[in-house]
């Protein structure tokens, strides 16, 4: 019979809380996991944003393909992110799986957002420079501003300082002018998403232990 | 059931990963029946017995439902299950003198 309260020995007090912080750690992994996903969009934003910044001045060809690498970092981000959400989260409905649909949703509707706003500035005649930093600076606001939710919405104190900096960073990265604001992105911005990884990464090895 | 006893629902070992699985997902939420065998590495017909024992304490609800043409089994914790998971750990730490 595999009833085994009827056989075996009984479970000890001890054995009993090694159980249940074993299990606790086995049921964070049905959520995905937050240093992975900053380390991965940390050196997405250095990788992509900062080879903007070095091929500025540039020849035209070194800077369409510094873009179009930038592209595919950002695509290989969002790849990486969705497997691995789809990956951790199988099998689980519910409250959280509608939250995370829902959230998942608010990025692409502010990236929608934010690239119809920039494609309008540049239609009613703003400069390449101008349309530059206010795609940067919108970027930083729409990312900011989901984090700070994601953050409220998971209690994630770490989340939410990293969207505030993001925010605010990117914000200021608009009077950094072109180059400038790239580096202000991939530094401030990618380096923020870098040290948040590292710092959820320690706490969640401490809290583990 | 005495004040100090452990409920015996949930010590044993396999309904104690089980609720202790449940638990740490969050309020409202239910996990498929082979995520949920997947992550105990029980066997189907073992994992079975156990939730059936936890149903008919009111501790787990299981949803049949139909995902496509596919029949799906989904287990979440009951409110009861949750409070009784609670009762069940803060006795284990009196149990073991610390009081936390």
């Amino acid at each position: 019979m595999d009833d085994d309260d009827t056989t075996g020995t009984p479970l000890g007090t001890e054995e009993a809380l090694a159980i249940i912080a074993d299990q606790r750690a086995a049921a964070a992994r049905t959520q995905p996991s937050a240093p992975l996903l900053f380390g991965v969009w940390g050196t997405a934003w250095v990788l992509g944003y900062g080879l903007l910044w070095l091929s500025v001045g540039e020849d035209e060809l070194w800077a369409a393909w510094a873009a179009v690498v930038a592209g595919l970092v950002i695509v290989a981000a969002m790849v990486v992110t969705a497997w691995h959400s789809v990956t951790r989260t199988h099998g689980i409905r519910g409250r959280s799986a509608q939250q995370g649909a829902m959230y998942g949703w608010g990025w692409f509707l502010g990236f929608l957002g934010q690239g119809v706003t920039v494609a309008a500035l540049a239609d009613a005649g703003a400069s390449r420079e101008v349309v530059g930093l206010a795609a940067n600076a919108i970027a930083s606001l729409v990312v900011g501003l989901l984090y700070i939710a994601g953050g409220l919405m998971w209690r994630a104190t770490a989340m939410y300082a990293l969207g505030a900096w993001i925010l605010l960073a990117g914000a200021a990265s608009a009077f950094a002018g072109i180059p400038g604001s790239y580096a202000v992105l991939a530094l401030a911005g990618g380096g923020g998403m870098l040290v948040a990884a590292l710092v959820t990464r320690v706490r969640d090895g401490r809290s583990r232990a | 059931m005495p004040d100090d006893a452990l409920d015996p629902v949930i010590h044993a070992p396999a309904r104690l990963r089980v609720v202790a699985t449940l638990v740490g997902l969050g309020g409202g939420d239910r996990i498929s029946f082979p995520r949920l065998r997947g992550m105990l590495d029980m066997t189907a017909g073992n994992l079975s017995t156990h939730l059936r024992r936890l149903e008919e304490a009111g501790y787990v609800t299981i949803t049949k439902t139909y995902e496509g043409r596919s029949p799906a089994t989904y287990v979440a914790l009951t409110p009861a299950g949750r409070l009784a998971f609670d009762v069940y750990a803060q006795r284990l730490r009196e149990l073991l003198g610390s009081g936390r």
